[in-house]
């Protein structure tokens, strides 16, 4: 019986750059400066890592298809590259496959770097791409936001609440991770809003305005993986474990099936449950002790809460309104600013969630430190809520 | 068993644009149209044609028969494939067997008349006729005023028919009153003065008195008149055939305006939808010549009348004021929707040919070992997993319930907002689809919603277009 990865595979290093309107770089440009941040945080050589690992999902916008760009753009020494895409878990994913390298022994050092040069599409919003020449011919030509906006309807039409109260929420969650936002110089919005400006936006896609919709941006983010042997042979003391790395991509049935009620993500209970075993964590809401979750808009943040476990299903409004995830909350989610703040460049932002709980656990994030926190989980969802790909990621110090 | 009109149908697009409207915007360089400026047309949504108009008149005509169609005839002047067999996307979306004969007729207003006076003299198979026509009109015409959209159908065979012919006469006669050029948009039209003395008064009566003689009746025996043409033209063929001026059918001008082929097949619908038993109706169809068909209604009309024909569209409007809307989603103007609208919609036909049925009727499939409904058809069942277990079945007939919806501002959409969601069927069945005909606001967790054949895509710069089903509004209590 398969053990998991728990504790097998330590992050030593990692780079993150400034995500945003980055009009002055492509790809190449990306890749290097996360690149070098890591690699100077793990004080490693270009020469120490063995596999490598591109989380890259737009190609035909940016850098090319295949592991060509990663290799070619750090000159890297022909080690193997191997580009993964996972739709918006595809920064995880291409962690994923660099721990999996580590933990099975195939190599002692491996790299995952995401990148996503979003902005010379030349219009808001992701790219416009199809979806399958059969997929094509059907299925509706939906934008990113109109396919979260549908669980606003169907959450608040199952759990009998107003579209007023829903909205406020989903207001609080975008004013709370504006303010933490604010306060990260990585990230590219960086000024407070308020609950009013989010109520009054102009419409997205209903119910979701302007501010329910995360950002749009370039970034790349980076991490060195090795294992916990070898990181305490080059002399870490304190360092960062994965704990759990799961997957779960819907089957046919959400988009299919009238058995999902479309108010809620299937795949992320899904993958969430199998994190929690695979790091032994019983009561997450307790034993998390910050979160930075898919937050393309506000409304999946919202139900996320709950298929995460972290709050009762139906409560997340009161939790949220509480302040539960605020920076000074229980459980902290987004305390980076989010996807909110950040924007989306797909193949990074699973990176650049694990950077941020890589930066809290050690202790580096400054004026958002959170106090001592030694479990965080990043989640990912990629697609639309009945057909998606959702990633569960549980990282800590070692030994926590 | 005997030979006639075994059902019909209708359909005339929900958009009704008020002439008002047009002489607001048109008025300054075409004072005269002034005259014309009441009531309102119809107007194809941007996701209509005279291919989908066709699929819901037939849906209407054959709806709960049992009637075996070996033959479709579409008539029409504004078919979108030149080359392409239109018919035979109709059959497919009407599910009709793989040797149902389809043709596409066209080339004159009366391609609709002719095809039922050729069927009225001599018998066939059961022959699905349908009249559709989508003609658009240069703005600032008579004809941007007077036109409308709209379609119907006659199923016309062996059977227990609701009207038998009597009689039936076809004149050719090259009198040009109006033209369209094959790779022109817009028809050219002379004075209405010529057609009407020249035309209307000298060959309709022709066709008319060769109809009678052959149905061995006189005019004063007719008890309705439909006749393809402006009042103008109905006093002209009453004066010159001795029919009664009173007994001409309405022509819906008023609330739809002239559907070219379409006109006398919607309004010989009209007539059958509250006709008695032994009523006789001329049908006259007018274009470089003139077809009069005589029929008679018999006992079964009040069996095939329950739910059919157009008074159930005639009350399901969307009346709208915005020429620039109108002229948009006729394709007229384009308005600036951004790099998004560029978007590539070539379609992969071999796939298409693949998956024709799933698209064209759209067919899904049933497990027969746990009993689901599914959409797309798949090798593995959604619900058990069962394999090669899928039973076709189509789903486009079938009442669906909204489970989650959105109105998009963002993505392109012709009509904005782009209105979609998950939709609930019957046996499980669930899929996400883009909705049509709906306003925003108007749409509510929970709402039944009926299927309709619409324009998918345009692949503008292949000039395709490809079909798909839409929920959209249920029709009225008419139906």
């Amino acid at each position: 019986m398969a053990k998991g990865i728990k504790d097998k595979v330590a992050i030593i290093g990692m780079g993150c750059t400034r995500f945003g309107e980055r009009w002055d770089c492509g790809p190449e440009e990306l890749m290097n400066e996360s690149f070098a941040e890591a690699i100077a945080d793990a004080g490693i050589e270009k020469e120490d890592i063995e596999m490598a690992w591109l989380g890259l999902y737009s190609q035909e916008h940016s850098a090319g298809k295949s592991g060509l760009p990663l290799s070619v753009g750090l000159r890297l020494p022909n080690i193997p590259v191997t580009r993964v895409e996972n739709m918006c878990a595809t920064g995880t994913e291409a962690l994923r496959g660099a721990a999996y390298a580590v933990a099975a022994g195939a190599c002692d050092m491996a790299m995952a770097l995401g990148v996503e040069k979003l902005k010379d599409t030349g219009y808001g919003g992701l790219p416009e791409r199809s979806k399958g020449t059969f997929d094509d011919l059907w299925l509706p030509n939906q934008s990113a936001p109109g396919s979260f906006a549908q669980l606003a309807s169907a959450y608040i039409n199952k759990h009998k609440k107003d579209l007023s109260e829903l909205k406020r929420a989903m207001a609080h969650v975008s004013v709370k991770s504006h303010a933490n936002g604010a306060l990260n110089e990585k990230a590219h919005l960086r000024r407070e809003i308020t609950e009013d400006q989010a109520l009054n936006a102009p419409m997205i896609a209903n119910p979701l305005g302007l501010y329910d919709c995360c950002g749009v941006s370039d970034g790349s983010a980076c991490a060195i993986v090795t294992s916990v042997e070898k990181a305490k042979e080059m002399g870490f003391k304190d360092f960062v474990t994965i704990k759990a790395m799961q997957l779960a991509p819907s089957n046919g049935f959400e988009l299919q099936n009238t058995g999902w009620d479309g108010s809620y993500l299937h795949t992320t209970r899904v993958a969430s449950e199998r994190a929690y075993k695979e790091a032994g964590i019983t009561k997450p809401r307790e034993e998390v002790n910050m979160m930075e979750v898919h937050d393309c808009f506000s409304v999946t943040e919202l139900v996320v809460m709950e298929d995460l476990h972290i709050a009762e299903e139906g409560n997340a409004i009161n939790d949220i309104l509480d302040g539960t995830f605020d920076r000074d909350g229980k459980v902290p989610c987004q305390v980076d600013g989010g996807l909110k703040c950040f924007g989306h460049p797909i193949g990074a932002s699973g990176l650049r969630m694990a950077y941020e709980m890589y930066s809290q656990l050690l202790g580096r994030s400054g004026e958002r430190q959170i106090e001592n926190p030694k479990i965080g989980l990043t989640h990912n969802l990629g697609g639309q809520p009945n057909r998606n790909v959702a990633s569960v990621s549980i990282f800590g110090l070692n030994g926590a | 068993m005997a030979y006639g009109i075994i059902s019909f149908g209708g359909y005339v697009p929900p958009i009704r644009l008020a002439r008002s409207a047009i002489f607001e915007a048109v008025g300054w360089c075409s004072p005269g149209l002034k005259g014309l400026a009441a009531g309102h047309r119809s107007v194809g949504n941007w996701d209509e044609d005279s291919l989908t108009m066709a699929v819901e008149a037939g849906r209407d005509c054959l709806g709960g028969l049992a009637t075996d169609v070996q033959q479709v005839a579409l008539a029409s002047t504004t078919l979108p494939f030149a080359d392409r067999s239109n018919s035979g996307v109709v059959a497919d979306a009407l599910q009709l067997t793989e040797f149902a004969g389809t043709e596409d007729v066209g080339g004159s207003r009366r391609a609709a008349t002719s095809v039922l006076s050729r069927l009225a003299r001599g018998q066939g198979g059961n022959t699905l006729l349908i009249g559709s026509d989508c003609r658009d009109a240069k703005p600032g015409s008579t004809q941007e005023m007077s036109y409308g959209h709209g379609a119907a159908a006659l199923l016309v065979g062996e059977g227990d028919p609701c009207a038998v012919f009597l009689g039936a006469a076809s004149v050719h006669d090259d009198l040009v009153d109006q033209y369209r050029s094959a790779d022109d948009d817009f028809d050219y039209a002379l004075e209405e003065r010529w057609a009407r003395d020249e035309g209307y008064s000298k060959i309709v009566p022709r066709a008319v008195a060769a109809a009678l003689e052959r149905a061995n009746l006189a005019a004063s025996d007719i008890d309705h008149i439909v006749l393809h043409g402006s009042t103008g033209a109905a006093r002209a063929v009453a004066k010159a055939t001795g029919l009664d001026a009173k007994k001409f059918a309405d022509s819906l001008a008023g609330s739809v305006g002239d559907c070219g082929v379409a006109q006398a097949m919607m309004m010989l619908t009209n007539v059958l939808a509250s006709a008695g038993v032994g009523e006789k109706i001329l049908v006259i169809g007018f274009g470089q010549g003139a077809d009069a068909v005589i029929i008679e209604t018999q006992g079964a009309i009040s069996q095939v009348q329950k739910g059919r024909g157009l008074a159930k569209y005639l009350e399901q409007t969307r009346e709208t004021d915005k020429y620039t809307f109108f002229l948009s989603i006729r394709q007229q103007i384009e308005m600036d929707y951004g790099i998004r609208g560029e978007r590539d919609n070539r379609t992969a036909l071999s796939t298409a040919f693949r998956k024709r049925y799933d698209i064209t009727a759209m067919m899904g499939g049933r497990c027969t070992k746990c009993n689901t409904l599914q959409f797309p058809r798949s090798i593995l069942c959604v619900n058990c997993g069962a394999k090669n277990t899928q039973e076709p079945e189509s789903l486009s007939a079938e009442i669906g319930r909204v489970k989650s919806f959105t109105e998009d501002w963002l993505a392109f959409a012709p009509c904005p907002p782009y209105i979609y969601g998950n939709v609930e069927f019957k046996d499980g069945a669930n899929i996400m689809l883009e909705f049509t005909d709906f306003d925003a606001g108007q749409v509510q967790v929970g709402d039944e919603i009926r299927l309709v054949f619409r324009v998918k895509d345009y692949d503008n710069r292949r000039n395709y277009r490809r079909y798909f089903w839409k929920p959209a509004p249920l029709l009225g209590d008419a139906a």
